[in-house]
């Protein structure tokens, strides 16, 4: 295999991975409300107005899923995205799972993008088998909140040995859930702007600035840095331990992705449950946030 | 997988354009509080408040100083979401005080001072973080990297409302949230501590804190590496000291022409006025100073003369349309009109289940109701017209263009440039809802409920028109206090200069030529202008009677000036200022001169006022009508000056083209520039054409590139390269996403387009241009580097159907007066200068 098409492919499925099993988590289809919203860009709902009208309660956020995500249309991630806050800068491993952006059809957004105009490229099936070759990698990232960094876990090397600098053995493992994991593609941590929703900050997840991190190998690591495809994923916590997050490529959209630690998940979520109130590290904005009003 | 690769491609950047925990809005201090001790003192701004009303001094603060809480979108929301870095430390910082107005055109503020210099109260730049130091930073200072900052605002005395206002008795919003700070240095730049800010890791980056050498420095020296292009201004983890924002002032304010300093790095408060419009200031360069001159951004974004600004650069219509900064002056007697107009209104109650009708909670009596009205008293402020829906909304928009509210507001509604699916958020803009705005901004409702006292500060005498005659005689006076110069004086002047009984001589060649337009009183009001006193003096107001301008809407094509300006899009309907234009505007009819698409009540310019022309040169709406003028800094590297002289052939000139004009606020270097301007007005063949061109080549490397150690190797990708020359506002006016949406139909549905075309432009034409676009596709298709070229060969396409304007030389128009005999023209120009 070239070097550009194992690098390729390494980007896609590590950093834009997932894993098939968290879905199995969780259950019950919560019936979450939407504004009405309309094909083209100008017919989708204000986001102030969305939470004005249809605030999520926390016994919403309760029932919300990655399953449940993943089945919805791009507009309604997003109506949901929009009504997050960003919460506690996470602490800790976190399991995580992707889905590209689906239009109406069902299909791959990607496949409809230009009006239509794509709907020829099949891309709708390179979309899904690149979902399948990210739940074979990626198992989630590893968020060190003191040191404002974050890792991606990666657990099967045998495919990326070939772009590794030096010794496999240097790398950083982790042991989660019995399962061991590498340590890759490391970014910056901190609350910066949302690329979707400016009413109220995100935590940013920064690998532009990834080779000032301890631990960066060139490679594989420089693909998603500044002179590779340029990552920037943001999250907002759905409940404690649950976030949704999205990715982007040098600016520009390219997935959804939700991370889940069921420790935190269990000892946090009862209290948000009952109040909706959970701690912010980022600026919450000024508009009343329903949610947390009880 | 060619055509991913083209869609790719295109993805990848082709056409890219452009709290600490807990952190949170400060506590509400309600307005009606007892009055607090100021915690610092500005003496110098204070001798300004002499002479006015309670009112227009709150006013007057206000805009100097409130910032209405931009500075998160000066530090956090341009740079990550809009993606254009600003360098603050580059355009602000202390060691190049004296060279601020020369390379930025920034008012240094009298009040503020170097650290170092002698009875400065800071020692060393180590303390200010290299900023310089400014009333109230003693108590600012201490904040940086702490939250619990008391902002000056919350001190602000609030002036009375009008008695008719029906909100004149309801509690306003805090004045907390006007947010004031303290001064950067520059007039209108006020700085915030910033609480998020690490001090360890800031003097680690910049070893030190004097400067900001780590975080603004380029990554690599080596002019080959993509690090050489980026800084650490780019990553967003790290939090500089101070958070900057922007108050109306930074661009309003400005030398008084009638006093201007004897040294303009070192002007004095009763060398400054605050409406007149600052006409050198560069504020498009100050908002892309961080980005590498060979950007994308910059290129296009700082295509603005000294004095102008592109107001729907940050919220983008892609239309590249600079103009200058209006002076407010005499607006008691600038035109209004009826027109009908759908905005918010005040009222003192909702009937139950008003949809459009809304109460501020909690505020007894003070609601306001959405409604469609036909008003009277209404401005044309801007040049195509736009924000007409009256002048204390005009006021409000300016806030928004600055940058206030624009999370909670705004910046949602705004385009991404590189979101290219037309049934994706941000393909195009959306209009923002003032209402929503007003119920979740509360730096918003601190404005609004001070914008009475805004607009009193505006027709105060602070903003009055500053005559020649006056100005003469301020610099004599400076020399021997009993020396006298009077109108008459300046008459004599003229007359030695542009010929005997050149004034009164002029003033009927305005009469016949120009009155038409350029007086605000028509002759069915005040009889034949051939008979009329321009200079007539009002009683009620003791401001002269003519604000010299009709500001009627005349079409572009009409008054043949560089058209952009009159295409800009932002006030449409669905647009994102929709809120600011009025009906009557919207529906004016399309002017059929012009090939663009300028439908919504576009395509017209309103009239300019004459009043002091002669402090306000260069003219037209772009200040691209006269010399070019220039800053010439001691920072070469500051020095933003780029000939934008062309040839007949629209190639620019290598050599013979005229020499740019230093920066000069003083009487005789404004009446020079005056004169010299007036010359190209009344002379059109004499002018030599402009056009402002690329300067460096724009590069842009798409592809990922792996660093060995020594150098960077490209895994796969491609460079495109926009070489220097091609006019900027090609690449400005350019309209990439129905490019790209027709180049994917030319290969997807080829009838499609076909038919859509010969519908829209003709069987021959529209024929002809779908098939330039599947040749287009097809050659990118074999080499994406060849995109470029392939729309190079084909310019009517580029220039023409994917252009928002296809304008290109910017001091063409305007031509009234060119076949007047010369002593006519010189007579006209010397009644002028009294105007």
């Amino acid at each position: 295999m070239q070097l550009r098409n194992i690098l390729l492919w390494v980007f896609c499925s590590q950093l834009l991975g997932g894993c098939g099993w968290l879905v199995d988590k969780f259950a019950s289809r919560p019936d979450i409300t939407f504004a009405p919203y309309g094909a083209e860009y100008a017919r989708k709902a204000d986001f102030a107005e969305l939470e004005y009208r249809y605030p999520l309660t926390p016994a919403d956020l309760e029932k919300i899923t990655p399953r449940y995500l993943a089945g919805l249309e791009q507009e309604q991630i997003d109506q949901i995205y929009a009504r997050l806050s960003a919460g506690p800068i996470p602490d800790g491993a976190f399991e995580g799972d992707l889905f590209f952006a689906r239009g109406a059809s069902g299909k791959a957004r990607l496949s409809e993008i230009a009006g239509g105009g794509l709907k020829g490229f099949a891309v709708n099936l390179k979309v899904r088998k690149l979902d399948l070759l990210g739940e074979t990698l990626w198992k989630g990232k590893v968020f060190y909140r003191d040191q404002r960094v974050l890792r991606n876990r990666i657990e099967d090397l045998a495919v990326l040995a070939p772009v590794i600098d030096g010794p496999l053995a240097d790398i950083p493992k982790i042991t989660v859930g019995g399962r061991d994991a590498w340590l890759l593609f490391p970014a910056k941590l901190y609350c910066g702007q949302s690329l979707l929703d400016s009413r109220r900050e995100s935590i940013i997840i920064d690998y532009a600035f990834t080779d000032e991190i301890e631990g960066y190998r060139e490679q594989p690591d420089f693909l998603a840095g500044r002179r590779g495809f340029k990552v920037r994923d943001e999250i907002r916590m759905v409940r404690p331990g649950f976030y949704l997050g999205r990715a982007y490529l040098d600016r520009a959209f390219a997935l959804n992705f939700t991370l889940y630690n069921e420790e935190i998940a269990k000892r946090d979520g009862s209290s948000f449950g009952k109040t909706g109130i959970s701690a912010e590290d980022c600026w919450t904005g000024t508009q009343q946030r329903v949610v947390t009003a009880g | 997988m060619k055509r991913l690769l083209l869609i790719a491609s295109l993805l990848f950047g082709i056409f890219a354009a452009f709290a600490s925990p807990g952190e949170n809005t400060p506590p509400a201090v309600t307005s009606d509080s007892p009055p607090l001790q100021r915690n610092y003192d500005d003496p110098g701004f204070r001798l300004g408040e002499a002479g006015l009303s309670p009112g227009e001094r709150a006013g007057r603060e206000i805009w100097y100083k409130a910032t209405a809480g931009n500075d998160r979108f000066h530090t956090y929301v341009f740079q990550q979401r809009i993606g254009v870095l600003i360098d603050w430390f580059r355009v602000l910082n202390s060691k190049e005080r004296d060279d601020r107005f020369r390379a930025w055109g920034l008012i240094n503020d009298p009040e503020c001072c170097q650290p170092g210099a002698e009875n400065c109260p800071a020692k060393s730049l180590e303390e200010t973080y290299g900023f310089d130091y400014c009333p109230g930073d003693a108590e600012l200072l201490k904040y940086v990297g702490k939250s619990g900052y008391r902002d000056p605002a919350c001190d602000f005395e609030d002036g009375a409302l009008p008695a008719g206002d029906l909100h004149a008795q309801a509690k306003r919003q805090s004045s907390c949230d006007l947010a004031f700070g303290t001064s950067t240095g520059a007039l209108g730049f006020r700085k915030f501590p910033n609480p998020r800010f690490d001090a360890e890791k800031w003097r680690k980056l910049n070893r030190g804190t004097a400067s900001w050498d780590g975080y603004n420095t380029r990554l690599s020296a080596s002019a080959g590496q993509s690090d050489a292009r980026v800084s650490h201004l780019a990553d967003a983890s790290l939090e500089p000291p101070f958070r900057i924002g922007m108050a109306c002032g930074a661009c309003h304010i400005a030398f008084d022409p009638a006093n201007p300093p004897q040294d303009p790095a070192h002007p004095q408060w009763q060398n400054i006025r605050g409406a007149v419009g600052n006409q050198y200031i560069r504020i498009s360069e100050v908002m892309v100073s961080g980005m590498p001159q060979d950007s994308l951004e910059w290129q296009v974004f700082s295509h603005a003369r000294p004095g102008a600004s592109d107001t729907s650069a940050v919220p983008t219509d892609q239309v590249n349309n600079p103009g200058t900064i209006n002076a407010l002056i005499n607006i008691k007697h600038r035109p209004t009109f009826e027109e009908v107009i759908v905005k918010w209104r005040k009222t003192n109650a909702c009937a139950a289940n008003e949809s459009a009708c809304w109460c501020e909670p909690g505020q007894d009596g003070k609601c306001w109701r959405k409604g469609e009205q036909k008003e009277k008293g209404i401005h044309h402020i801007l040049k195509d017209g736009s924000d007409s829906t009256g002048a204390q909304e005009a006021i409000q928009r300016v806030y928004f263009n600055i940058g206030s509210c624009s999370e909670q507001c705004w910046v949602n509604h705004l385009t991404d440039l590189r979101q290219l699916d037309p049934n994706s958020r941000n393909f195009g803009q959306t209009p923002f809802d003032i209402g929503q705005c007003r119920r979740d901004c509360p730096n918003f409702r601190a404005i609004e409920d001070r914008l009475p006292n805004i607009l009193d500060f505006l027709l105060s005498a602070e903003a009055h028109a500053a005559d020649l005659h006056a100005a003469r005689a301020n610099e004599l006076k400076a020399k021997d206090a009993n020396a006298r110069f009077d109108y008459n004086d300046l008459v004599e002047e003229l007359e030695a200069e542009f010929g005997e009984n050149a004034v009164a001589r002029g003033r009927l060649v305005f009469a016949e030529k120009c009155a038409s337009c350029h007086s605000s009183v028509p002759e069915a009001e005040a009889g034949p202008f051939k008979n009329r006193d321009f200079r007539a003096v009002s009683d009620k107001t003791g401001l002269r009677q003519d604000w010299l301008g009709n500001d009627q809407l005349i079409p572009a094509s009409e008054v043949g000036t560089f058209h952009c300006r009159a295409l800009h899009s932002n006030h449409m309907k669905g647009h994102v200022w929709e809120g600011f234009a009025s009906e009557t505007q919207r529906a004016k009819s399309i002017d059929g001169n012009l090939k663009e698409n300028a439908d919504g009540g576009r395509g017209y310019y309103r009239n300019v006022s004459l009043l002091n022309l002669w402090a306000h040169a260069p003219f037209l709406h772009n200040n691209a009508l006269g010399p070019e003028l220039c800053g010439k800094p001691k920072n070469k590297k500051n020095d933003f000056y780029r000939s934008p002289y062309v040839s007949a052939e629209n190639n620019l000139l290598k050599a013979g083209a005229p020499e740019c004009i230093a920066f000069d606020p003083s009487v005789q270097g404004r009446f020079d520039l005056y004169k010299a301007s007036m010359h190209d007005l009344l002379n059109p063949r004499q002018r030599v054409p402009k056009i402002t061109k690329l300067d460096h080549d724009i590069v842009l490397d798409i592809g990922p590139k792996l660093w060995d150690g020594s150098e960077e190797k490209k895994i796969f990708g491609f460079d495109l390269t926009v070489p220097q020359g091609r006019n900027s506002g090609l690449l400005g006016n350019f309209q990439h996403k129905p490019f790209l949406v027709d180049l994917v139909l030319a290969k997807t549905q080829p009838s499609l387009l076909e038919t859509r075309m010969t519908k829209q432009l003709g069987e021959a034409e529209g024929r002809k241009l779908a098939g330039d676009m599947r040749e287009v596709a097809n050659e990118i298709l074999a080499d994406p580097k060849s995109m470029l070229d392939a729309i190079r060969k084909r310019p009517h396409l580029a220039a023409g159907i994917y252009s928002s304007c296809a304008a290109d030389v910017e001091n063409a128009g305007h031509r009234f007066g060119e076949d007047l005999p010369e002593p006519d023209k010189k007579a006209l120009i010397a009644f002028l200068a009294t105007l």
